[in-house]
C-alpha cells in the first residue's frame, strides 16, 4: 500500500529528474535503452562503486487497471503471487535462492503500476535476471497456495485499517469517482478482498493479458557492464511472447459540481479534513502539470503562509500539505490538514478557500518560486545517492511514460514555469465543481 | 559513483588540541566518515542523553527538548525563518531520541554547506525555547499518546506495552515520548533546565559524513567546543525484575485482528561473540520483514493467517515502516522479541501458540547444519544493506563509539559469521534464549475470553477457508494443543485508555 508521505516524496523527486542519455546533463549517469522485437525495454544505468544492482520491474498494472467488477484490490493480490513460484523455481527454492544471494527483494503495488524490486550483489546480476525473467514468463501456483496467500492479503487489509488514513482514502476515492477505477483503492474493497480465495481462474486470465513484455519496464542500476546486460537481457527475455490486453477503463465523467462527505473513524482522532480537485493525466509534455506540482507547494507546503498561519501562530491544526501526484489518467490534487479543534473546521476550510482564491486571482512572488524550484533541483541531487534510490526515484516515471526518457522535457517545464502558469494551473484546476470534501471524525 | 573511504573515527580533546582558548579538561569526541566525491554532507550529533534521563514524573522530557530544539526557534530566527532558510535547501534538522541517545541530525548538498551549518549550529547552542513552540510541540506529543498510538496502530501500541512490561521499574520503563500526566507537568523552564545540564560538550559525540574537507572537521570541533563543559553522570543501566513463567497483558480493544508482541531481555550486546551468534539464529527464526523468516514461513506462508512475523534481539522501532535496523538507538540493555503481526481473532492463540513452539524447538534442538549455513551466506551480502548511504554508515559508525566496537560492527559481522561454527550458535541460543519466562501482550477484543482460555489452556484449533495438507493439519493440531502454563494472577486486561497515562 501506499505510504502517503514517503509517496509524495517518491513522486516530487521521481517528477524532477532530467534525463540525458549522454550523462552531460543534470542526471548524473548515462543510460542505455534497449529494446526487444516483443516489445519489452530495459534501462540500463551503470553506476560503479557500490558492488550492487538496484533491479526494477515495474509492471505497467496497478489498481487503475481493475476494470471488472468485484477484481478490486486483484493487482495487489497479484504482487503476492508472484512469489510463489514456477515450476523450474518454486517458491521455495526462489526464496532459497534470492536468501543464498542475501538479496534486499520486495514488491509494491500502486493505482498505477506494480514495481518488484531486488538489490543484490553484482555478480549475482545473471541469477537475478534468471530468476525474474522466469517468474514473469512462467508463473506456476495451484489453487491451495493461490488460497493460502488470500489470507496473507486479508491480514494486510486488516493491519492497515485501524489507521485513520486508510478509511479516509477509501472514502475519498468512492466519492471523488463515478466511472473510472480510481474509485477504489489499492488494497481494494473489503467485499471484493474477502472473495479473492474464489478467483483462481481469473488470476491466471490477470497474469496472461497483463504480464506481457510490452507492459514490463526493466531498470537495471549499479555495478555491471552495457554489453554483458544487453545479452542476458536478450537471453532470458528474449523468448516472452507478447500478448498485452489493454484493460477496458471507463473514463471518468467531467465531475459537476462539489462533493461532500463526513466519515465516521471507530478510534479516536483529531478531525482530518481533505479536500481534493480533479487533475489531468500525467503529461511530461504538458506544462501545467508542472505548474500544478509546483502549485501544491507553494500554496500548501511547509513554507507557505498558510501553513505558518494555521500550523505556528494560530496552531489551529496539526499540519497542513498538498499532495498532487502524478497518475496515468486523471487523478486528484489534494490538500489536507488534521484540525485540533472540531469546532474549527468551519474556520480551516474557510482558511484553505481564501488561499485556493488568493493563488487563482494573484501571481505568486518570483522569489517564492525561485526557492522552490531551488528546493527541486537540491531534493533531486541529495536522492541518487545509491542504485537502489535511482531505481526507485525513478519508477512511477517509467510507469506512466514506458521510460525515462521525456524526463528531461518535464524537468524543463517545471523550470519554465512562471508565476503566470501558476496562476494558470490555480484557475484551472482550482474549480468548486471539481472538488471533493471529506471530514473525517473520531467515533469516540 | 563515489568511492567510500574508509571510515575514520577519532577522538579528539579538542581543548588542548584545536582552541587553546577551551579548557583542557574538554573532551569532544568526533566520529568522521569522509566520503570523497560525495556531493553532500550529512551530520549527527549525539548528546548522551534520553528518555532514561527523564525526571520522575516528567517523562517526556528528553524527547520534549529535542522537539523544542528542532521544531521551534533559536535566539536569532523564529522557526518561520528557519524554515524559509532551510527550504530552497531542500534541508532539514531532525532528531531521534531514544532511551539512552539523543541524535540531532541533517544532511545538506555541498553547494549550501556554509548557510546550512550555520543554521544547525545556531538551532543546537542557541534556542530560544518560545512559550508558543513549547505549547504546539507539547500538544502534538499529547495527540500522538492519546489518539494516534492508542487507536491507528495496534502493531506499535503492543510493542510500546510490550516494552514497558518488560523494562517496568527501570528508567527503561516509559515510551520515549513521555506519559500523559508526565508531560502535562513538564514546564518550559523544566525544559530550559534539561538542555543547560545535559547538552554539554562532555555528553556530545559529533558525527560528520560526506564531501567536506578537514578544514571544515575542524570548524566544527571548534565551534562546538563552546558548549558549556561537563558531562552528566551516567545513569546506572536497567536492572529488569526476573520475569516469572508466562506473564501476559491483554490489551481491550474493539478491534477485527490481535497484534501479538512477546519477548524477554537478554544479556548480549552487539561487538560480543554471542551477539553474532544469537544473531545467525535470530535470522533465520525470523529477519525482519524477510520471507526468509522461519516464522513467516510458519504462520504467514503455509498458513496464510497474516502478514508476516519476526524475531529482535535488538531494539528495532517502527518495524512495519522500515526494513533494516535504524542506528543510533543503542541500549545497554537488550530484549529478544518475536512480533506476530494482526491475524484474525480467531487465530490469536493459534498464531501465539505457533510462534511459541517455534521458539521452544530452536531452544532446544538448535539450528540444522543446512539452516546453519544458507543463514551465514544470507546474512553477509545482506549486511551490506543495513548501511547503504553515508548518513547510515555514519550512524553505524557512532553506534560502534557506544559499543566500544574497535574497527566496524557490520565488517564484524561478516567476519565473524566466517569464525563461527554450528555449535557456537546453538550454545549462544541455549545460553541466551528460553521459552518459559515470557511478558506477552495481546491487542485484542474480548480480552475475558482470551484470558479464561490462556489460563485453562485450552486447545486453540484452526480453522481455514482453504484446503491445507495432511502435514500442515496434523502440525496444526500439535499447535492447538501446545502447553501453555499460565497463572491467573499473570494476566491482567489493560484499558486502552488507561495507557501511557
Amino acid at each position: 500500500m501506499k505510504n502517503i508521505l514517503l509517496f509524495f516524496v517518491i513522486l516530487f523527486i521521481a517528477g524532477m529528474v532530467v534525463a540525458d542519455n549522454s550523462g552531460n546533463g543534470f542526471f548524473p549517469y548515462s543510460y542505455e535503452k534497449y529494446n526487444l522485437p516483443n516489445g519489452f525495454t530495459a534501462y540500463l544505468i551503470p553506476v560503479e562503486g557500490s558492488g550492487l544492482v538496484a533491479y526494477y520491474s515495474v509492471v505497467r498494472t496497478g489498481s487503475r487497471d481493475e476494470w471488472e467488477p468485484g477484481k478490486s484490490g486483484f493487482a495487489h493480490f497479484f504482487e503476492h503471487m508472484m512469489f510463489r513460484g514456477t515450476k523450474k523455481y518454486p517458491g521455495s527454492v526462489y526464496d532459497r535462492m534470492v536468501t543464498e544471494m542475501g538479496a534486499d527483494a520486495n514488491a509494491y503495488t500502486t493505482d498505477d503500476y506494480t514495481c518488484f524490486h531486488m538489490v543484490a550483489p553484482s555478480h549475482d546480476l545473471e541469477k537475478v535476471m534468471e530468476l525474474e525473467s522466469d517468474r514473469f514468463q512462467n508463473l506456476d501456483y495451484d489453487e491451495k497456495a493461490f488460497k493460502t496467500e488470500s489470507g496473507a492479503v486479508y491480514g494486510e487489509y486488516r493491519k492497515g485499517r485501524v489507521n485513520p488514513y486508510a478509511v479516509l482514502e477509501e472514502e475519498l476515492q468512492n466519492t471523488a469517482f463515478d466511472k473510472h477505477t480510481y474509485k477504489h483503492t489499492t488494497i481494494g474493497f473489503e467485499r471484493d478482498i474477502k472473495n479473492m480465495p474464489n478467483m483462481y481462474a481469473y488470476s491466471k486470465s490477470f497474469f496472461k493479458r497483463y504480464y506481457r513484455p510490452e507492459n514490463v519496464v526493466l531498470m537495471i542500476v549499479g555495478d555491471f557492464s552495457i554489453p554483458q546486460a544487453k545479452e542476458l537481457v536478450q537471453k532470458y527475455y528474449g523468448d516472452w511472447k507478447p500478448g498485452y490486453v489493454a484493460p477496458k477503463i471507463t473514463p471518468e465523467p467531467k465531475q459537476q459540481g462539489e462533493r461532500v462527505k463526513e466519515v465516521k473513524y471507530s478510534g479516536r482522532t483529531l478531525p482530518i479534513l481533505w479536500i481534493a480537485y480533479k487533475g489531468d493525466a500525467f503529461d511530461p509534455a504538458n506544462k501545467m502539470i508542472a505548474a500544478a506540482d509546483l502549485l501544491g507547494d507553494l500554496a500548501f507546503g511547509q513554507n507557505s503562509e498558510i501553513y505558518k498561519k494555521l500550523v505556528l501562530r494560530e496552531q489551529k491544526v496539526q499540519f497542513i500539505g498538498s499532495y498532487f501526484p502524478y497518475n496515468r489518467d486523471p487523478g486528484l490534487l489534494n490538500i489536507y490538514c488534521m484540525v485540533k479543534d472540531e469546532n474549527d473546521i468551519p474556520y480551516v476550510k474557510q482558511e484553505i478557500n481564501t488561499t485556493v482564491e488568493k493563488f487563482r486571482k494573484e501571481l505568486v512572488k518570483q522569489t517564492e518560486l525561485d526557492k522552490l524550484k531551488k528546493r527541486v533541483r537540491y531534493a533531486f541531487l541529495m536522492k541518487l545517492e545509491t542504485p537502489d534510490d535511482i531505481a526507485g526515484n525513478l519508477a512511477r516515471f517509467v510507469a506512466l511514460t514506458g521510460g525515462i526518457d521525456e524526463i528531461n522535457t518535464l524537468f524543463d517545464n517545471i523550470q519554465a514555469v512562471t508565476p503566470q502558469d501558476v496562476r494558470a494551473a490555480a484557475q484551472k484546476y482550482f474549480q468548486k465543481k471539481h472538488r471533493t470534501v471529506i471530514t473525517l471524525k473520531g467515533e469516540k | 559513483m563515489k568511492k567510500f573511504m574508509l571510515i575514520t573515527v577519532t577522538f579528539i580533546l579538542i581543548g588542548s588540541f584545536f582552541w587553546s582558548g577551551c579548557q583542557k579538561s574538554a573532551g569532544l569526541q568526533m566520529v568522521q566518515y569522509p566520503v570523497k566525491d560525495d556531493p553532500t554532507v550529512s551530520f549527527r550529533l549525539w548528546f548522551k542523553v534520553g528518555s532514561m534521563n527523564d525526571p520522575v514524573g516528567k517523562e517526556g522530557l528528553a524527547a520534549l527538548t529535542a522537539n523544542m530544539i528542532t521544531r521551534g526557534a533559536t535566539q536569532k530566527h523564529s522557526l518561520e525563518e528557519i524554515t524559509d532558510l532551510l527550504y530552497p535547501m531542500a534541508a532539514g534538522i531532525n532528531n531521534q531520541v531514544d532511551k539512552e541517545m539523543t541524535i540531532i541530525y541533517g544532511r545538506t548538498h555541498k553547494d549550501n554547506l556554509k548557510d546550512y551549518y550555520a543554521i544547525l549550529k545556531e538551532v543546537v547552542m542557541e534556542p530560544a525555547f518560545k512559550e508558543e513552540d513549547f505549547e504546539r510541540i507539547k500538544t502534538n506529543t499529547l495527540n500522538y499518546l492519546e489518539k494516534t498510538l492508542r487507536y491507528a496502530d495496534d502493531e506499535e501500541l503492543g510493542k510500546e506495552v510490550l516494552s514497558e512490561f518488560v523494562y517496568i521499574g527501570t528508567t527503561y520503563q516509559h515510551i520515549e515520548e513521555g506519559y500523559i500526566s508526565g508531560i502535562k507537568n513538564i514546564t518550559l523552564d523544566d525544559v530550559k533546565s534539561f538542555y543547560r545540564k545535559l547538552y554539554t560538550r562532555g555528553n556530545l559525540v559529533i558525527g560528520l559524513g560526506g564531501g567536506y574537507d578537514t578544514a571544515f572537521a575542524e570548524q566544527v570541533k571548534k565551534d562546538f567546543s563552546q558548549l558549556p563543559p561537563g558531562a552528566s553522570k551516567e545513569v546506572p543501566k536497567p536492572k529488569v525484575s526476573p520475569i516469572d513463567g508466562m506473564e501476559i497483558r491483554i490489551v481491550e480493544k474493539d478491534a477485527n485482528a490481535t497484534a501479538i508482541s512477546f519477548g524477554f531481555p537478554i544479556d548480549v550486546l552487539r561487538g560480543e561473540k554471542d551477539y553474532y551468534a544469537l544473531a545467525i539464529a535470530n535470522s533465520w527464526l525470523g529477519e525482519h520483514r524477510n520471507s526468509s523468516s522461519h516464522l513467516y514461513q510458519v504462520i504467514r506462508e503455509t498458513r496464510g493467517l497474516n502478514y508476516g512475523d519476526y524475531s529482535y534481539i535488538e531494539h528495532f522501532p517502527n518495524g512495519g515502516r522500515r526494513q533494516f535496523p535504524p542506528p543510533n538507538v543503542a541500549r545497554r540493555q537488550q530484549m529478544f522479541q518475536i512480533w506476530i503481526r494482526p491475524v484474525p481473532n480467531y487465530a490469536k492463540m493459534f498464531a501465539f501458540r505457533a510462534a511459541l513452539r517455534e521458539l521452544q524447538k530452536l531452544v532446544d534442538n538448535g539450528m540444522s547444519e543446512d539452516d546453519f549455513q544458507l543463514t551465514k551466506k544470507f546474512l553477509n551480502n545482506y549486511v551490506l544493506h543495513y548501511a547503504p548511504t553515508t548518513m547510515m554508515k555514519l550512524g553505524y559508525a557512532m553506534d560502534d563509539v557506544f559499543y566500544g566496537i574497535q574497527g566496524n560492527h557490520l565488517k564484524k559481522f561478516q567476519q565473524m559469521l566466517n569464525q563461527l561454527t554450528l555449535e557456537d550458535v546453538n550454545a549462544a541460543i541455549k545460553k541466551h534464549l528460553q521459552y518459559r519466562n515470557l511478558k506477552v501482550v495481546f491487542v485484542t477484543n474480548d480480552a475475558e475470553t482470551l484470558k479464561d482460555r490462556l489460563i485453562n489452556n485450552l486447545p486453540s484449533p484452526i480453522r481455514y477457508d482453504t484446503p491445507k495438507p495432511k502435514a500442515v493439519l496434523a502440525e496444526d493440531h500439535e499447535i492447538a494443543n501446545y502447553p501453555l502454563h499460565v497463572k491467573a494472577e499473570h494476566v491482567k486486561i489493560l484499558k486502552l485508555d488507561s495507557l501511557f497515562e
